[in-house]
C-alpha cells in the first residue's frame, strides 16, 4: 500500500524527521507526506503521530500502486 | 547511599512495607502507585480560567458520561483540573499510562483513584492482580457498590486515548451503566473513545466538549496573551486566532515567541501571513530563542516520560537544574509540574522535541536511555531502569540490574512475566557474561522454548557455577561510563554542555556484578532448581535449594522481602522434585512452608503449583475428597488474582480428572483431560498423571492395548518415580487381565516397588486378587496400617481384598460385614471404581439386601426393577437388564441428545442439523452410545435406553 497524507502548513525539515519512512514535499501551503504504508496498524500509527505532533491532516488517500515519482501537483488550488 | 535516591524516586507515603490487605498501595506489577497519576496537575500562573467551559462542565454532574475531546495542546486537562478544583467535592483522577497498559492495570488504577478521592469501594471488591486482565466479578461488585451511593463519585480519566486495551472501553461502559446515578465519568481524550457514544447522545445522557468548543475565542485569546504580558489590538488577536484556529498551545507559543521579539505586533503579523505548520514552527522559534543550555536540557529530557531534576542532571551532565525546570514550568512553555519534584514535558512538545533531538544529535538517543537507565537503577527504580536499559540495548547493564535485584523469578510468576519476556526478547546470543547468560536462560526456561533455556543454563553454569571462570570482564567493560562509540555527537553539537560527569547517581548498580556475586549465584540456583525439577532430578533440586538457602544470608534482606516469589519458587521446585521421587513427607514439608507464607499476587503461581502437587499426593495416598479440595484450592489461588488461563494449574486439573476416574465419572474425567493443554515445560508428575488418567479412560472403554501403550510412553525424567511405576504396573496388570492373561497380570506386579506406600500396596493387592493370586493379595493387604489413621482409599481397598478372599472361602457373612463398613466411607469419598472393579461375587452381594440399601443411589441405580424413573442427577447406565451389576460408563449429555434423536426416528443428518454439529460428530456419538449400552443397532439402543430410563 502507498498512501499520501496531506497536512496543513509547511513542515520544517526537522519535523519531517519524525516521519523517516515517508518522503515529503511542500506545495501550496501544505506538506504532502507519501510513501509505502505496511498495513492498517502502520496507517493509524502515522495518523496518531500527526496528531501528537500537532499536525492538521487535511487529506488522506491511497495511491495507485506503482507511482514512480512524487505525487502529481493538485489540479486545483 | 542508595536509600536517598530510593526515597527520591518512591514518593512520600508510598511505603510498600506497610500494606493493608484491602487497600493496596501497589499496582498489579507490584510497583507503588505514583501520586502524580492520581491528582489533577497544578494550574500554572499563566492559566486562563474559562467560565464558558467550566459552566458547561457543571452539566457533568447531571449526565453519566462527559467527554472532553480535542487535539494535544487544546487545554483539555487543565480545563478539567480547573473545574475539578472549583467543584467543592473530591474528584477521583487518573492519568493514563503512556505504554500500552493492560485492563488489570487500568482497573487497579481506577480503584486506587477512587480510594484516593475518599470513595471507598465496597468491601470484598478485590483487586486485579494480572496487569493484563480483570475479573468480571470485580467490575460487577464495583458497579454494585457505586450504584448504592447517595452522592455520585466523579471519576476523571485523563489521557484516556492512551488506554488502548480494547476490552477496557466495554468494561468501562459496563461499570458506568450498572453504577446508575452513583458514578459520573469524565473522559479527557484526544481520540473518540470506543464507548457507544450515540446511545448516550440519543438519551441526552452525555456532556460533550469538543475541539470547536475548546478553541479560544478572540476574547479568551486576548486574556491569555495578557497573562503573558502581551496587549495587542483586537484585529491582531483575531488574526492570531484565525491562524491558529484558536488552538491554545499555538496561541501560547505565539505569545512566548512574540514576547521575545522587539516588535510583537509585527512579529505576529508576519506569523499570520506565513504558511508553516503551527506547532512545528512556533516550537522551533521558541526553542531557538532559549539559551543553549536550556535547549539542550529540553532535547535530552525528551526521551523520558517523566523526570526529576537529578535525573535531568544525569542526562545533561549539569548540576543544579532544579531552578531551570521550575522556571520552565513557570513560563508554562514545555514543562509540566507533576508535584513532588516530578516533571514531564508537555506531550505535544515532547514529540516535537524528540524529532529535534534526532535531527540535532543523531545517535544520541540510545546514550540518553543508557544514562537514564543507570540513574534509575542506582535509585532503585528497577522497572523503569530496565525499560531504558532495553531501549539503549545496554544488555549487560539491564541483565545485571535484573539479576542483582533478585528479580529473575519474575519470569516464572505473575504479574511481570510477559513484560519481562517482551523486554528481553531482543537480547541476542552475542551478549556474553554471567548476567546476560542467566537472563537468557530464565527467559527461555519460562518461555515457549524451554529446551533452549536448558542450553542457555549450561552456558550460564560455566560463568557462575562452582569453579567456573568468573567471566566478570565482559560485563564490566560495558557497564562503565559512556563508551566512545555513542558519545561524541553530544559534545561536538553542543559545546556549551560540559562532558558527562558521574553525577549524583550512586554507583551501587553501575558496578557490574562480579562472577561470584551472591545475587548471581542465587539466580543461578533458582534456575538450576527449575531445571532439576523438570528433569525429575531430586538430588540436583535439593542441592540447588540448599545452595540458595546459604546464599540468602549474603544478599540484602530488603531484596528478599521485595521478591517473595523467589523463596516460593524454590520451595515449589524442591517440593515437586520430592513428590516425583515419592518422598511425600518431605514434599509436604516444603509445600507447607511455601503455603504458610502470606499470600499475594507475586507468589500466587508458585502457591498454585504447591497446592497442585499436594493434591496429587492426597490422591496418591488414597484421599480423593481431600485431593479434590486441594486441587480446587489450587485453581482458586490463581483465580483470585485473575490468573486462571489455559495452561495454569495443569496438575490440579489432572488430579481432578484422576479423582473423577476413581469416582467412575468418566465423562468428567475426559472433559477435564481434554481441557488441560500440555504446557511447554511439563512437570514429570503432571505428565505421569496425564498418562495414568488417559490409560484408565482407555481401559474403561475396553481398549486395553492402547491403555498399556499410554503408560508405556515414558516420562522424560532422570530418575524413575516409585508411584508412577506402581500405577503403570497396575494399569498393565488390568490390561493383561482384561485380555485374559491372568498370569501376565500377576507377573507385572512382581517388580513393583511395594515400599512406595500403603496406598500402593493396597492397590496392588486389589490387582493381585483380581488376577487370582489371593494368597499374595491377602499378604499385601495385611501390611498396610488399616487402622483409623489409614487413608479412606487404603481402608476401602483392603476391605475389598479381604471381602473377596472371604467370599472365595465361602464366608459370605464376613464379606458382607467388611463391605457394610466400607460402603459408607466410600460413599463419603465418592469412590466407585474399587467396587466396579471388584469381582462378580462382591458385585452380586452389593445387589442384594442388606448391602443393596447402602449401595443404592450412588453406586447402584436408585431403584430396583422395574426400570427406575430418573431420580435426580445422572442415573448410571448400561447395567444388565436383570438389574445386575453397576456399570461402567454414563452417557454424556450430547450422547443422550443423540439417543433422543434416535428414538424420534431421526436420521443422523437430521440429528446433526438439530444439534448444530457435523454428521461425523453425530456418528461418533452414536458409536459411543452403542458401545456404552452394549448394542449394535439403533433399535436396540432405543430399547436399552428406555429400559435404563434415559428416554
Amino acid at each position: 500500500m502507498r498512501y499520501e497524507i496531506r497536512v496543513d502548513g509547511l513542515m520544517s525539515e526537522t519535523l519531517a524527521h519524525a516521519f523517516p519512512e515517508l518522503d515529503h514535499v511542500t506545495m501550496s501551503g501544505q506538506t504532502v507526506l507519501y510513501g509505502p504504508v505496511v498495513d492498517d496498524a502502520h496507517l493509524y500509527g502515522l495518523l496518531t503521530r500527526c496528531q501528537s505532533l500537532g499536525l492538521r491532516v487535511v487529506e488522506l488517500r491511497q495511491l495507485p500502486e506503482p507511482p514512480p515519482e512524487p505525487p502529481r501537483p493538485p489540479e486545483s488550488g | 547511599m542508595a536509600t536517598r535516591d530510593a526515597d527520591s524516586t518512591r514518593e512520600p507515603g508510598d511505603d510498600t512495607g506497610t500494606r493493608e490487605p484491602d487497600t493496596p498501595r501497589t499496582d498489579p506489577l507490584g510497583e507503588p502507585f505514583l501520586h502524580t497519576r492520581f491528582a489533577p496537575p497544578a494550574r500554572p500562573a499563566t492559566f486562563l480560567h474559562r467560565p464558558r467551559l467550566t459552566q458547561r462542565l457543571d452539566r457533568a454532574l447531571d449526565t453519566p458520561l462527559t467527554m472532553v475531546n480535542g487535539p494535544a495542546g487544546a487545554g483539555k486537562t487543565l480545563l478539567v483540573a480547573d473545574w475539578a478544583a472549583r467543584l467543592g467535592q473530591p474528584v477521583a483522577w487518573y492519568t493514563g499510562e503512556a505504554a500500552g497498559q493492560g485492563a488489570g492495570m487500568f482497573w487497579a488504577s481506577v480503584l486506587h483513584a477512587l480510594r484516593t478521592a475518599g470513595v471507598e469501594p465496597p468491601p470484598g471488591v478485590g483487586r486485579p492482580a494480572d496487569a493484563g486482565r480483570v475479573d468480571h466479578g470485580l467490575l460487577a461488585r464495583l458497579a454494585d457498590g457505586l450504584s448504592g451511593r447517595d452522592r455520585p463519585a466523579v471519576l476523571v480519566l485523563d489521557d484516556f486515548d492512551r488506554q488502548t486495551a480494547r476490552q477496557v472501553a466495554d468494561q468501562l461502559e459496563f461499570v458506568l451503566h450498572h453504577s446508575g446515578p452513583g458514578l459520573r465519568l469524565v473522559l479527557v481524550t484526544r481520540t473518540e473513545p470506543l464507548l457507544p457514544l450515540h446511545r448516550y447522545r440519543a438519551a441526552d445522557a452525555m456532556t460533550e466538549i469538543r475541539d470547536a468548543d475548546l478553541a479560544l475565542t478572540p476574547e479568551e485569546a486576548a486574556g491569555l496573551l495578557a497573562l503573558h504580558g502581551l496587549h495587542l489590538p483586537d484585529d491582531a488577536v483575531r488574526g492570531l486566532v484565525a491562524r491558529t484556529r484558536g488552538w491554545a498551545a499555538g496561541v501560547r507559543l505565539c505569545a512566548m515567541a512574540a514576547g521575545e521579539s522587539a516588535d510583537p505586533v509585527a512579529y505576529l503579523r508576519e506569523f499570520e501571513a506565513g504558511r508553516s505548520t503551527v506547532a512545528d514552527f512556533l516550537l522551533a522559534e521558541v526553542l531557538t530563542r532559549q539559551p543553549a543550555r536550556t535547549q539542550e536540557l529540553l532535547l535530552r529530557v525528551s526521551v523520558l516520560d517523566r523526570f526529576r531534576p537529578e535525573l535531568a542532571e544525569a542526562l545533561t551532565g549539569r548540576a543544579g537544574l532544579e531552578p531551570a525546570l521550575a522556571a520552565l514550568h513557570r513560563e508554562n512553555a514545555f514543562v509540566e509540574d507533576l508535584g513532588h519534584s516530578w516533571y514531564r514535558l508537555h506531550p505535544l512538545f515532547g514529540e516535537i522535541l524528540r524529532a529535534h533531538l534526532r535531527a540535532r544529535h543523531p545517535g544520541l538517543e540510545p546514550e540518553l536511555h543508557r544514562r537514564a537507565a543507570h540513574w534509575l537503577g542506582a535509585a532503585d527504580a528497577v522497572p523503569e531502569a530496565l525499560v531504558h536499559g532495553a531501549a539503549a540495548r545496554d544488555w549487560h547493564f539491564t541483565a545485571a540490574a535484573l539479576v542483582s535485584d533478585l528479580a529473575l523469578g519474575q519470569f516464572f510468576t505473575a504479574p511481570r512475566a510477559g513484560e519481562l519476556a517482551a523486554l528481553f526478547a531482543p537480547l541476542g546470543p552475542d551478549t556474553r557474561g554471567p548476567a546476560p547468560d542467566l537472563v537468557r536462560a530464565a527467559r527461555d526456561l519460562a518461555g515457549p522454548d524451554p529446551a533452549r533455556g536448558l542450553a542457555q543454563l549450561r552456558r550460564a553454569r560455566a560463568g557462575v557455577g562452582p569453579g567456573g571462570p568468573a567471566g566478570v570482564g565482559a560485563g564490566a567493560a560495558a557497564v562503565g561510563p559512556a563508551s566512545a562509540g555513542t558519545a561524541p555527537a553530544v559534545d561536538s553539537a553542543a559545546p556549551a554542555v560540559p562532558r558527562l560527569t558521574p553525577t549524583p547517581a550512586p554507583p551501587a548498580l553501575s558496578s557490574p556484578l562480579s562472577g561470584t556475586a551472591p545475587e548471581l549465584l542465587l539466580g543461578h540456583a533458582l534456575l538450576e532448581a527449575v531445571a532439576a525439577r523438570r528433569a525429575g532430578a531430586v538430588g540436583r533440586a535439593e542441592a540447588a535449594v540448599t545452595a540458595a538457602r546459604e546464599l540468602r544470608c549474603e544478599v540484602p534482606a530488603r531484596l528478599l522481602d521485595k521478591h517473595p516469589e523467589l523463596s516460593a519458587l524454590l520451595l515449589a521446585q524442591v517440593g515437586a522434585a520430592r513428590t516425583w521421587a515419592g518422598r511425600f513427607t518431605d514434599a509436604r514439608a516444603a509445600f507447607a512452608e511455601a503455603t504458610a507464607r502470606p499470600g499475594g499476587v507475586a507468589t500466587a503461581l508458585p502457591r498454585q503449583d504447591c497446592l497442585g502437587q499436594l493434591a496429587l499426593i492426597e490422591h496418591l495416598e488414597g484421599r480423593p475428597a481431600k485431593a479434590e479440595r486441594t486441587a480446587t484450592a489450587a485453581l482458586a489461588e490463581a483465580e483470585r488474582y485473575g490468573l486462571d488461563r489455559p495452561g495454569s494449574g495443569t496438575l490440579a486439573r489432572l488430579v481432578l480428572a484422576a479423582v473423577a476416574v476413581d469416582r467412575a465419572d468418566l465423562t468428567r474425567a475426559r472433559t477435564l483431560l481434554d481441557g488441560t493443554p500440555v504446557p511447554a515445560a511439563p512437570d514429570p508428575s503432571a505428565t505421569a498423571c496425564r498418562a495414568l488418567v488417559t490409560a484408565r479412560l482407555l481401559l474403561a472403554r475396553g481398549d486395553h492395548r492402547a491403555a498399556a501403550e499410554a503408560v508405556g510412553t515414558a516420562v522424560a525424567a532422570d530418575t524413575p518415580s516409585p508411584w508412577a511405576e506402581v500405577h503403570w504396573a497396575l494399569v498393565a496388570s488390568a490390561a493383561h487381565l482384561a485380555d485374559g492373561r491372568p498370569d501376565s497380570a500377576v507377573k507385572v506386579l512382581d517388580d513393583v516397588p511395594y515400599a512406595a506406600g500403603p496406598a500402593h500396596a493396597a492397590e496392588a493387592a486389589r490387582a493381585l486378587l483380581a488376577a487370582g493370586d489371593t494368597v499374595r493379595a491377602l499378604a499385601l493387604a495385611g501390611e498396610p496400617d488399616t487402622g483409623s489413621r489409614a487413608a479412606p482409599g487404603v481402608r476401602i481397598a483392603v476391605a475389598l481384598v479381604r471381602a473377596g478372599a472371604a467370599l472365595e472361602a465361602g464366608d459370605t457373612a464376613t464379606a458382607c460385614g467388611l463391605l457394610a463398613r466400607a460402603l459408607p466411607e466410600a460413599r463419603r469419598e465418592g469412590l466407585r471404581r474399587p467396587f466396579l472393579e471388584a469381582g462378580p461375587g462382591v458385585r452380586r452381594l452389593l445387589g442384594r439386601p442388606p448391602l443393596h440399601a447402602l449401595a443404592t443411589g450412588w453406586l447402584l441405580p436408585s431403584a430396583g426393577p422395574p426400570p427406575p424413573a430418573r431420580v435426580g442427577g445422572r442415573p448410571p447406565v448400561g447395567g444388565r437388564p436383570e438389574g445386575g451389576p453397576p456399570v461402567v460408563e454414563e452417557l454424556s449429555g450430547r450422547e443422550r441428545e443423540v439417543l433422543l434423536g434416535l428414538a424420534q426416528l431421526l436420521s443422523a443428518e437430521e440429528i446433526a442439523a438439530e444439534l448444530y454439529v457435523s454428521v461425523n460428530t453425530v456418528k461418533t456419538h452414536l458409536k459411543s452410545v452403542y458401545r456404552k449400552l452394549g448394542v449394535n443397532r439403533r433399535g436396540d439402543a432405543v430399547r436399552r435406553g428406555r429400559e435404563q430410563g434415559l428416554l
